[in-house]
């Protein structure tokens, strides 16, 4: 009986060694792949970046396509300059007013393009509508176009890039 | 319950079974060592997803993201030491193993195939070590690697080819870093995983072998060694715990640079071949290939050669005493490696220097990130790197002040700020401006303002300052300068922009980047000196114009620097002869 005592006991000590080794093991193991999950590797300006000078958008005119680059993006250890974000629709809509609206269509993402036959914008996935100043007229998506933040400093556009939720009527920050 | 678990695993011959339950004269701790390293290799598969999904196996950014590993991701630095110095571990206990199964005389019939199993581990284990230290891309792995693939491609015959296939093409690149992590991740752990399984299943089936001739009586396995097994496992891991945090987990050289020369060193446990290949002195190709050769023939020719059924130690002693001898000399060898280094003062110089210029590039990868042209980019990321390096080497002669032969005006901190400005108008030919040129002997040199009413030349100075674009001009003095400006200066120099004086320099945009680079790609343009009056060399001929823009930059930066902000920079320097 002695040694049954003795043999379950040398059981349960094996068994917690081998549970705090293991354990020992498993939990940097654990911490290391779930570190990234909690920060920001890829960054995103926030301050406003240059769209080069407000002059050349002229009343009346269709808006205009602008690549929104940014002069320095960390993703994880790289650093990398002039990264294009993504891209705006410029428009002047009056003498001194200038209006931006992000290029990704706020229903899944895609890419919104300008129709110069109809005089509006077409999201070519999933044929959403917009109308010139970015309000939605037909098709899936849930709200209209997103404005971006623009102002004019020292006669040059600064935007600031902002990406919005997709698929929802509402727009939050995503 | 805990029966039916059982039942269903015996049944399906996961559990149990034969003669692997009991062990012959019972549990020791000389049988732990096998388990230990069958613990070390879940280690190492463990650690080594976990920094798999880190790594980047590419020429541009495997170096970075090691750098991150270590240095941002949390934990990382443990991951990592406890991956590479729980495979030192490896190799330290593969020895134990070896010498414990030979001691035993556990290689004899009809053990054969386990020990011989066991020698191809350890190879492949020990070229698993070095497809995996080329990985991390840094000075250190990177230069180990150029001469172990070296020694590879000596190999007769097949050497050349064993190289290109090695390396993945010709050079050193992406392809050669997607093979070894080809190797190191996905080949060798199915190989060894393979072998160790086989080389288990039999020693299991065949049991432990008792020390001596006397057959002990069997006892259960369960749970007296695997006790032990686990008491031995625990005692290393905490060892290698304590080791990896003392140590901070291992170290990462600066990145990979085929042009930065570095003293290489194999890993620890290949040591003992690099002594040895330095004393060969010419035969060192011989040496290297042939050594490794012997030994691993020798060993696997033990059971062959010693087949009297004994195994009683004082009975085998020529190979006991043989193999004895090989450790001695494998070790004294590795000693002697070591110790030679460390008495090296020479070596200890260019060690901490490496050191020094290790510690930067992980600084600047930290605070900057690695540029996407590739991790030795990583020094140019430190404030005016290229500006300064470019200074050094082309600039400082002439324009140094501590330079005795300086031939031109002394460009330092504060130049081209009020002070400089003004002190340059007051005393155009003094000793830091033109008074070490041609120019000065000439009746073409500026004459001294000093007599000008302070109030005047401070307004002048206020409107040569403004010229820079400064934000802190003080407008109405501008003004009044600019009024001064007409009277006293205009006669020789201009102010409209792109325009030459009559017979002195355009002053339009001075001190600004675009001017600067202007001056420094022609001096002697009519904008500028003029042909006669600057024995400055144009540089758009030798710099490119991203190294003359960065000079320009930091003719900017200077305005507002101060020696301390220099110093700050200098202190950042990478250490390049």
């Amino acid at each position: 009986m002695a040694d049954e005592d003795r043999r379950r006991f040398l059981k349960v000590a094996t068994c917690a060694i081998g549970g705090g080794v293991g354990l020992a093991v498993a939990a940097p193991f654990a911490t290391l792949l779930a570190g990234p999950a909690g920060k920001i590797t890829v960054t995103t300006p926030t301050d406003p970046l240059d769209l080069g000078l407000a002059e050349h958008f002229r009343a009346g005119a269709e808006p205009r396509k602008v690549d929104v680059i940014a002069p320095m993006v960390k993703d994880g250890w790289t650093a990398a300059r002039n990264v294009v974000l993504g891209a705006a629709w410029v428009r002047r809509t009056a003498p001194d007013k200038l209006v931006a609206l992000s290029a990704i269509c706020p229903h899944l993402g895609c890419s919104i393009g300008w129709d110069a036959g109809v005089g509006n914008f077409l999201c070519p996935c999933h044929d959403s509508r917009f109308s010139p100043e970015g309000a939605k007229l037909t098709g899936p998506s849930e709200r209209g176009m997103d404005e971006l933040p623009l102002e004019v400093r020292d006669g040059r556009l600064q935007l600031t890039w902002v990406r919005y939720k997709l698929g929802q009527s509402t727009r939050e920050p995503a | 319950m805990k029966t039916k678990v059982r039942d269903y695993l015996r049944e399906r011959g996961l559990s149990g079974g034969g003669a692997a339950a009991t062990i012959a004269g019972g549990a020791s701790f000389a049988y732990v060592f096998g388990a230990v390293l069958v613990f070390l290799l879940i280690v190492e598969a463990v650690t080594g997803v976990a920094l798999a999904a880190f790594y980047a196996p590419s020429a541009t950014d495997a170096w970075g993201s090691v750098a991150y590993l270590q240095d941002q991701a949390v934990l990382g630095w443990f991951v990592r030491g406890l991956h590479f110095h729980a495979a030192s571990a490896m190799v330290i206990v593969v020895g134990l193993h070896l010498i414990q199964t030979a001691l035993y005389g556990a290689y004899k019939k009809p053990r054969e195939l386990v020990w011989w199993l066991g020698i191809l581990l350890m190879v492949l284990i020990l070229a698993w070590a070095v497809t995996g230290y080329v990985l991390r891309w840094d000075q250190a792995g990177y230069w180990a690697n150029k001469v172990e693939v070296g020694i590879a491609a000596a190999t007769p015959v097949l050497g050349g080819m064993v190289k290109k296939l090695a390396l993945g093409g010709n050079d050193y690149g992406n392809l050669t870093l997607t093979r070894f992590y080809t190797l190191h991740v996905l080949l060798l752990p199915v190989i060894v995983g393979a072998v160790t399984a086989g080389h288990v299943l039999l020693a299991r089936k065949l049991g432990p072998t008792p020390l001596g001739d006397r057959e002990g009586t069997p006892r259960p396995r369960w749970p007296e060694q695997t006790l032990r097994n686990t008491i031995a496992m625990a005692m290393l891991l905490t060892v290698l715990i304590v080791y990896v945090v003392a140590v901070h987990g291992v170290e990462l050289a600066a990145p990979a640079d085929p042009s930065a020369a570095y003293d290489a060193r194999p890993l620890w446990y290949f040591r003992w071949l690099f002594e040895l290949r330095d004393l060969a002195g010419r035969a060192e190709k011989l040496v290297a290939l042939a050594t490794p050769a012997i030994v691993l023939g020798a060993l696997v020719a033990l059971p062959l050669a010693d087949r009297a059924p004994t195994r009683e130690i004082r009975r085998r002693l020529p190979y006991l005493g043989a193999l004895a001898g090989l450790l001695a000399v494998i070790g004294g060898l590795t000693l002697a490696s070591v110790i030679g280094d460390a008495r090296d003062k020479e070596l200890g110089k260019r060690t901490a220097g490496a050191e020094q210029r290790a510690r930067l590039a992980r600084k600047l990868a930290h605070d900057n990130g690695v540029p996407v042209t590739g991790a030795t980019d990583v020094f140019f990321t430190a404030p005016m790197a290229r500006a300064r390096a470019l200074f050094a080497t082309r600039c400082k002669g002439c324009h140094d002040p501590d330079r005795m032969d300086r031939k031109g005006p002394v460009i330092a901190p504060g130049h081209g700020n009020r002070a400089w400005i003004l002190a340059f108008v007051k005393n155009p030919s003094g000793e830091a401006f033109w008074g070490r040129t041609k120019l000065v002997k000439t009746d073409a040199a500026m004459k001294s303002f000093d007599q000008m009413p302070p109030a005047d030349l401070d307004s002048v100075v206020e409107l040569i300052y403004a010229e820079s674009g400064a934000s802190d001009v003080d407008e109405a003095k501008r003004k009044h300068g600019a009024e001064v400006f007409e009277i006293g200066c205009s006669d020789c120099h201009a102010r409209e922009e792109g325009m030459a004086g009559a017979s002195a320099p355009g002053l339009a945009g001075l001190g600004t980047r675009e001017y600067y680079l202007s001056f420094i790609s022609n001096p002697r343009s009519a904008l500028h000196m003029g042909r006669d009056k600057s024995e400055m060399p144009r540089f758009d001929r030798e710099l490119t114009l991203a190294e003359r823009d960065a000079l320009a930059e930091y003719l900017v930066w200077l305005r507002t620097a101060t020696r301390a902000d220099l110093e700050a920079l200098e202190a950042l320097d990478p250490v390049d002869p």
